[in-house]
Order: C-alpha cells, then sequence, then structure tokens
C-alpha cells in the first residue's frame, strides 16, 4: 500500500504555531488579545457564558472542570502557569528543592485572604492537611506525595515528601495549590460549598451564586498584586445549556464571553465581525480505552488491528473540522514533552488485516464500543464504524449517559469505550493513572498492567530533569502506540468567542480563564 | 362540592405511593452511579466508599426507600447527593419559574385559541377555517425545540427586541421578567394553542348541530348570543379536560424549553438530576410533578361541576 504524504504534519504544525506563539495573528485584529496599544480602563461587568453549571466554590471537593474557571480568579494556588505552560511564582513567591524529598516554598507577604484574615505559612499547612484528611477531599491523590508540612517561619513552608515526584510543580498551579482561608472553612465548614465568600485571595472576591441562574464576583480592591488588574468591577458568569443559544446570545450582545465554541459553529462565528474567536490550544486528549482484561481485546493483535483500521486524519477533518489535531498519544502538542517524531498511527489496511489474522480472527470480529450520547461523539464513533468495516470489524455502538459511562468505565463493563481527559499542564497528570498497574478502581479503565510501562512512569516522577523526562516519555509514547491500551484520537482546540469589547485576555493552553487582567473597551 | 374535594384527596397517597415507589425503582435499575458521576476524577475509592455509607447510598433499596419515606413524613425531602444542598428548598425556588412560566403560556394560548377556535367553528369550510386549522396542524407539528430556536433568531437576533436567555423574576421586576418569559412563554403557548384551538373547534361543531341551538336560533337569538349563552358552554368540557392535562405537564417543566432558554424552572433541574442520579432530587421534583398533575385534575373536576351543573348533582 502506498504511503501518503504526511498531511497531518501541517496541520500539527498549524496547532504548534498557535500553541508557541500564542495568538499573535488574532492579536492584530481588535479583540481579546490586543490590549496593549490602549491603556486599560477600570469598570463594567463581564458577563460569561458557560455550558454547565458550576458544582461546588470548595476547590479541595471539587471533581468538575467547570469550577475551575471560576476558582482561578477567586483562589491562588501557590504555583501558576504562563502561557506557554512554564511554573511561575503564584502565592509562593520562591522555592527551593535542596534534595529530591524537600520542597521549600518562601511564601509572600502582605497577601490577605478576602475575609481579612492572613495568608501565611500556618494557612498553607492547614490547607495541605485539610486535602490530606478531609473525608470528602478530592485532592487526596493529588497531594499523596507530601508526607509533611512544617511551618519554617510565618512565611516559610517545608514539604517532606514520600518519594521524589516531578509533577508536583505543575500540580500545585490548579486547584490542589489553591489555599483557603482556615477562618472560612472552620466557621463555615460544608457551606463553603455553596458560598466562598470571603475564602480566596485572588483578584475577584466571590458575590453571590443563585443557582442555574449566575454566579457573581467583584473587584478585589485590596489584592496585593498592584500589577496590571483586577479592572473589571464585576463578571457575571450565567450557564447556557444549549451551544446554539450561548453563540446567539453572544452575537446579540447579552453575553461578553463564551467559554467554548463547538467546531461546528467555528466557521459560522469566525465570519461574524460581532464576535471575536481566539483558538486556545488546549491541554486534552481524546480516546478510547481498549478492555484489557477480556476478549477480543486481551489480544494485542487484535487491538493493534483496529488502531491501524482508523483513520484519525479523516476523524479530525471530517468530525472535528479540524478544530484539532491527530492524536499521536497523551501527551498534547502543547507540551513540553510532547514528541512530534512519533507521529499519530497511520491508517493501514494491510497491516490492519495481517494484525487480525495473527490474533486468529482473519475473518474479522465483531465488539461494541460504549460512548456518551453526544452529538460529535456519535458521529465520531460512526465514521469510525464505516472505517472498521472496511477492514472486515464489525463494530457496534452502545450510547449512554455520562453517569453510566463513567460507572461502565470504573466497573470495566466495556468493550472499548470513549475517554475525554481534560489534560493536565505535566504529562505525569495525562499519563500515570491511566497506565500504571493499579488493583481496584481508578482512571488506568484498560485493566493494562506491564512492568516495562510501571517501570518507565516510576522514573518519570523520580528524575527532575525535564530534557530526561522528555525521553522517558517518548519512549513511552511509543511503547503504548505498541500495546495500544488507549487509541488516541484528537487534541482538540478549545475556542472561546469574545464580544469585541473585551480586551486583555491571555490564552493559558490549560483552558481557564482568568479575568484579572481583562476590561472592557 | 367539599365532598368531592375530600374523595380526590383521599385518592392521592396511594397515587403518591405508586408514583414514588416506580420512581425510586427506576431510578435504582438504571446503570450509572452518583459518586462515579460526583467524583469523575477521582481515583481513590476510600473516598468514595466513605462518601456512600455517609449518603446512606450503600443501604439495599427497600431501606434507602423506606428512610426516604420516613423523612418525607416528616416534612424532609433529604438532601441533594450532588450539591448537599436541601431538596425542598431547591425545588422551591425552582418552581417559581416554571409557574409563571406555566401561567403566561397558558394566558397566550387561551387568547389565540378561543378566538381563532370560535372563528373556525362558526365560519365551517370557509377560508378563515382553513387558515385556522392550518395553524393549528402547524403548532401540533412543530417541535418545541425548532420553533424556540427560530424565535429567538427573529426576536432576539435578528431584531433584538425580547432577551434570548435567563431569568428575571417578574414579582421582583415586572417588565424585565415578563419580557425575559416572553419567547419561552410564546414557544409554549403556541403549541398549546393549537391544542386547544383543535379541540374548541370540533367540541363547538359539535353543539351547534345540536337541537337546542336550532330552537335558540328559532327564538331569534343573535348569532353571538347563541355561541356565548349556548353553544360555549356546552362545548367547554373537552376544552377544559385537555388545558387541565397540559398544565400538569407544564407544572412539571417545559424540559426543551427550559433548557433552551436557559431558564432555572423544575423541567431542568431534573433532567439534571437524572444525569447526575441525584436521586434525592428527582424523587422530589416527581412528587412535586405528580402533585401538580393531581391539583390540576381536581381544578378540571371542580370546573366540570360549575361548568354543568349535572356532573355537580351527580
Amino acid at each position: 500500500m502506498p504511503d501518503p504524504a504526511p498531511v497531518n504534519v501541517v496541520s500539527r504544525r498549524g496547532f504548534l504555531k498557535t500553541a508557541a506563539a500564542g495568538a499573535s495573528a488574532i492579536a492584530l485584529a481588535p479583540g481579546p488579545r490586543d490590549a496593549l496599544a490602549q491603556t486599560p480602563k477600570k469598570g463594567g461587568t463581564l458577563r460569561v457564558g458557560f455550558y454547565i453549571e458550576a458544582a461546588t466554590m470548595d476547590p479541595h471537593l471539587s471533581g468538575s472542570k467547570i469550577d475551575r474557571q471560576v476558582y482561578h480568579n477567586i483562589y491562588e494556588p501557590l504555583l501558576t502557569l504562563d502561557v506557554k505552560l512554564g511554573i511561575r511564582p503564584g502565592l509562593a513567591e520562591s522555592w527551593q528543592q535542596p534534595d529530591p524529598r524537600t520542597v521549600i516554598f518562601k511564601l509572600r507577604r502582605g497577601v490577605k485572604f478576602h475575609d481579612g484574615t492572613d495568608f501565611n505559612a500556618e494557612a498553607v499547612k492547614f490547607n495541605f492537611n485539610r486535602m490530606k484528611t478531609e473525608p470528602k477531599s478530592v485532592r487526596k491523590g493529588e497531594v499523596a506525595s507530601i508526607e509533611a508540612v512544617d511551618v519554617v517561619d510565618s512565611h516559610t513552608v517545608k514539604l517532606s515528601l514520600r518519594r521524589p515526584d516531578a509533577a508536583l510543580f505543575a500540580t500545585l498551579t490548579d486547584r490542589a495549590g489553591m489555599m483557603v482561608s482556615p477562618k472560612v472553612v472552620q466557621e463555615r465548614g460544608s457551606e463553603l460549598e455553596r458560598n466562598a465568600k470571603g475564602a480566596g485571595t485572588g483578584p475577584f472576591e466571590f458575590v453571590e451564586w443563585v443557582r442555574d441562574a449566575h454566579l457573581v464576583i467583584k473587584r478585589n480592591d485590596n489584592y496585593w498584586n498592584k500589577q496590571g488588574g483586577p479592572y473589571l468591577d464585576r463578571v457575571r458568569y450565567r450557564p447556557i445549556p444549549d451551544d446554539t443559544v450561548k453563540l446567539q446570545s453572544l452575537q446579540s450582545g447579552e453575553i461578553d464571553v463564551m467559554d467554548y465554541v463547538q467546531p461546528r459553529d467555528v466557521a459560522a462565528v469566525r465570519a461574524d465581525k460581532s464576535v471575536v474567536v481566539l483558538d486556545v490550544p488546549s491541554l486534552a486528549a481524546f480516546a478510547y480505552q481498549l478492555n484489557h482484561t477480556k476478549p477480543p481485546f486481551n489480544t494485542k493483535a487484535l487491538r493493534q488491528a483496529v488502531a491501524y483500521a482508523l483513520d484519525m486524519e479523516q476523524l479530525v477533518k471530517g468530525v472535528w473540522l479540524n478544530v484539532g489535531v491527530p492524536s499521536n498519544g497523551p501527551i498534547p502538542p502543547t507540551s513540553w514533552a510532547y514528541d512530534k517524531t512519533i507521529l499519530p498511527i497511520k491508517r493501514d489496511l494491510a497491516k490492519a488485516k495481517a494484525k487480525l489474522a495473527e490474533g486468529g480472527r482473519a475473518g474479522g470480529f465483531t465488539f461494541t464500543v460504549t460512548t456518551s450520547n453526544i452529538p460529535i461523539n456519535v458521529q465520531e464513533v460512526e465514521v469510525m464504524q464505516a472505517q472498521l468495516a472496511e477492514a472486515g470489524i464489525t463494530m457496534k455502538i452502545k450510547l449512554v449517559d455520562s453517569a453510566t459511562q463513567l460507572s461502565d468505565g470504573n466497573s470495566k463493563n466495556f468493550e472499548m469505550i470513549s475517554y475525554q481527559w481534560s489534560g493536565r499542564p505535566d504529562p505525569d497528570g495525562n499519563i500515570y493513572q491511566f497506565f500504571k498497574t493499579t488493583a481496584g478502581t481508578s482512571l488506568n479503565w484498560s485493566g493494562i498492567s506491564n512492568p516495562q510501562i510501571d517501570a518507565i512512569l516510576d522514573k518519570t516522577r523520580e528524575i527532575s530533569s525535564q530534557a530526561d523526562r522528555k525521553k522517558l516519555y517518548s519512549e513511552l509514547t511509543r511503547i503504548l502506540q505498541d500495546e495500544f491500551p488507549m487509541i488516541y484520537t484528537v487534541h482538540p482546540i478549545e475556542p472561546k468567542a469574545f464580544s469585541p469589547k473585551v480586551m486583555g485576555y491571555e490564552p493559558v493552553p490549560d483552558g481557564m480563564m482568568r479575568f484579572k487582567d481583562v476590561w472592557l473597551r | 362540592m367539599a365532598r368531592l374535594i375530600l374523595h380526590r384527596l383521599g385518592a392521592v397517597i396511594p397515587v403518591l405511593l405508586l408514583v414514588t415507589v416506580g420512581v425510586f425503582t427506576l431510578l435504582h435499575l438504571t446503570p450509572g452511579d452518583p459518586i462515579d458521576a460526583m467524583m469523575a476524577e477521582s481515583v481513590d475509592a476510600t473516598v468514595k466508599e466513605t462518601l456512600r455509607r455517609d449518603l446512606g447510598l450503600d443501604q439495599p433499596i427497600g431501606v434507602q426507600y423506606a428512610r426516604w419515606m420516613g423523612r418525607l413524613l416528616r416534612g424532609d425531602l433529604g438532601r441533594s447527593i450532588r450539591n448537599g444542598e436541601p431538596v425542598l428548598e431547591n425545588v422551591g425556588r425552582r418552581i417559581r419559574p416554571s409557574l409563571q412560566l406555566a401561567a403566561f403560556a397558558m394566558a397566550i394560548s387561551l387568547l389565540v385559541a378561543f378566538p381563532v377556535g370560535i372563528v373556525a367553528a362558526v365560519r365551517r369550510n370557509t377560508s378563515a377555517d382553513r387558515v385556522a386549522t392550518t395553524f393549528a396542524l402547524f403548532g401540533i407539528c412543530m417541535p418545541n425545540f425548532l420553533l424556540a430556536l427560530l424565535l429567538i433568531f427573529v426576536f432576539g437576533v435578528t431584531l433584538r427586541w425580547l432577551p434570548i436567555s435567563g431569568y428575571t423574576d417578574p414579582l421582583e421586576e415586572p417588565l424585565l421578567g415578563l419580557r425575559s418569559l416572553a419567547l419561552p412563554a410564546i414557544t409554549l403557548g403556541l403549541a398549546l394553542a393549537a391544542v386547544i384551538t383543535r379541540t374548541l373547534r370540533s367540541s363547538l361543531l359539535e353543539a351547534l348541530a345540536e337541537d337546542y341551538v336550532r330552537t335558540a336560533r328559532a327564538k331569534g337569538l343573535s348569532e353571538w348570543m347563541v355561541i356565548r349563552a349556548h353553544v360555549l358552554k356546552n362545548a367547554l368540557i373537552p376544552v377544559v379536560t385537555v388545558m387541565g392535562l397540559q398544565l400538569g405537564t407544564l407544572i412539571g417543566g417545559a424540559v426543551i424549553t427550559e433548557y433552551v432558554f436557559a431558564l432555572p424552572g423544575v423541567g431542568r433541574l431534573v433532567v439534571d438530576a437524572v444525569f447526575a442520579r441525584d436521586y434525592p432530587t428527582v424523587q422530589g421534583v416527581v412528587l412535586l410533578i405528580a402533585i401538580g398533575f393531581i391539583v390540576s385534575n381536581l381544578m378540571v373536576d371542580l370546573l366540570y361541576g360549575w361548568i354543568d351543573p349535572r356532573i355537580r348533582h351527580h
């Protein structure tokens, strides 16, 4: 079979360009990033449309992506991410690592929680202890490597680690690094889930949350960082579940920002002069997990047959309308660990058929894919179904709602199941929990248990040199392209749309919308 | 009258019992787990187990139902699994927009359906009748979400007369509130008007063919008097039946309409709760919907008696 030119390289290059240069091309047009030429002004309410309601205001109990959008404006993590995913100071001004098992954070002075209490080393200790011991804490896994937190002085803390953890710094840029006022937790307890008044240190303060109607935050005039914003008086978040209506709300001026534009709408929105679209490359990886614990996918050759029968380029072009790039594995092109020399699996029907024969199913076989009943997911599996049929593989489709999908995955009640992971800044967050041998429930739905993979995974956490880690991740990506616990399809781009009067927005590839320096023209 | 109400209320308890047992069983038979749904990103099995125990979800379904019923008898609908909020409080807040929307939609439907239905029946087989019948057919065939999107496109995006999404309470800010409910109420109201128009037209036609109408006309009454005093009242029974059924559905939440217009009503609440397998919230809302149906049926029965005294005497 002739090997066609690698057309995907073009789109990936485009993607990388967008990722590396931020949105330099877009900066020429008026809109969110074109703030440099003008002086920001204070005031105004930014109205943000979300697809779904937030779940909780307590970052230590949160398991939903949408919550983080709000948190990044009212809470602050110890460390932050820059637009290229580099680690920058946050509430921690600086840090040292005298040995792989010790981290010392020097904390910022003069920072106060919105309730007026001081942010200091005791508060950090309180927060880590809460994440580790609170029964409902969803952060336990993320801070598992921290054995003890000691207060060295009022603004210095020492973390003693159970094992070296190279991913810890990136983990502390999100919810696991977010500091909540100890006073609020002690006095209001579980009410914090619904009311975060006084709880954060961020550029905005929580005002009110009327479920399914709106969530309002206001400018923190006593914010410690006097450079730049916050400029906005208020930010008003509103859940608008229907994508079409959300877009129309933006076009008619009822909202100023929408969190995500569906691929099917991107072309139309770009053509609309009343709206500015920003392509925000994401950390996400969309894939299918193959169940290693039962037939047919306990046979490696059959997993490979499916992978080679699929055409990722066609999927990305036809289903995702190029609002994303074909994936070579769990690491997105936005990551420092991405290895562009490893290409996505190329369709090869002859090879797929050979693998079928090797797996003892020369005449093909039948299996079922489980996916959630969302239009783009359905389209994707339908295209895959047609592609697999050309190799003699019959794929049946089982559509479920997301709660069923989660319980089917956790209980390994599937043959192949879709998995959409929003991604984490450090590659560890996209890899370790999916492929490490684990007993019981984990994100390793495929049930893969491979000593070679386990050894590499442990090593990636132990060494701190980024270059060395990158080599290990490349090695791992190659192994995954042979073993196929998961078949990766696309790294989506997450376009966000703005009213042209919104200025100063910096897209960070984690997709979170930080409004500190945003202002309204 | 009092006996009728008492008799009806007596029938309420078995109905509610049946409904709650049915929903409880169905929900628990549906695959999917509230804890998994809530903690999609957590891999910590002990955290999940603790939470499951705290929420009593580790108990057999019969025990869970008995506990729920016990709390219900004390006037407590429990707390949402998803966010810990008391269900009664949540449902209480969400029923408001749904009731307002139902009332507004019902008003629009009556304002449209009565004139159109009467004209269609009185001017049977004329072009006015054909326009009215086509309107009714269109209203019945048109899916709600499509009509909603069309209205949004015309009145929200193109003309910018009305807000597209969101909710303001008309009791707090009357003008803004009515504006925020206008498009969803028109969406629901037109569909409802279509159903009522058809029912009204056919029952008017039936009544118009009765002997007493001929007698009334022979007495020299004007056509309008004939319609108003003799025909309309006799034609109302089927219309009231249809309205009662529709009102029950509206109170239960116009799910799609609430979704499209981002209205915080009970319809959206129950759908979100089903997706999250938030059992107490689903139970609470279903109970409320059942009560809504029972009350609107009771109102219909009382209306029958008022319209037709013979029903009262029986």
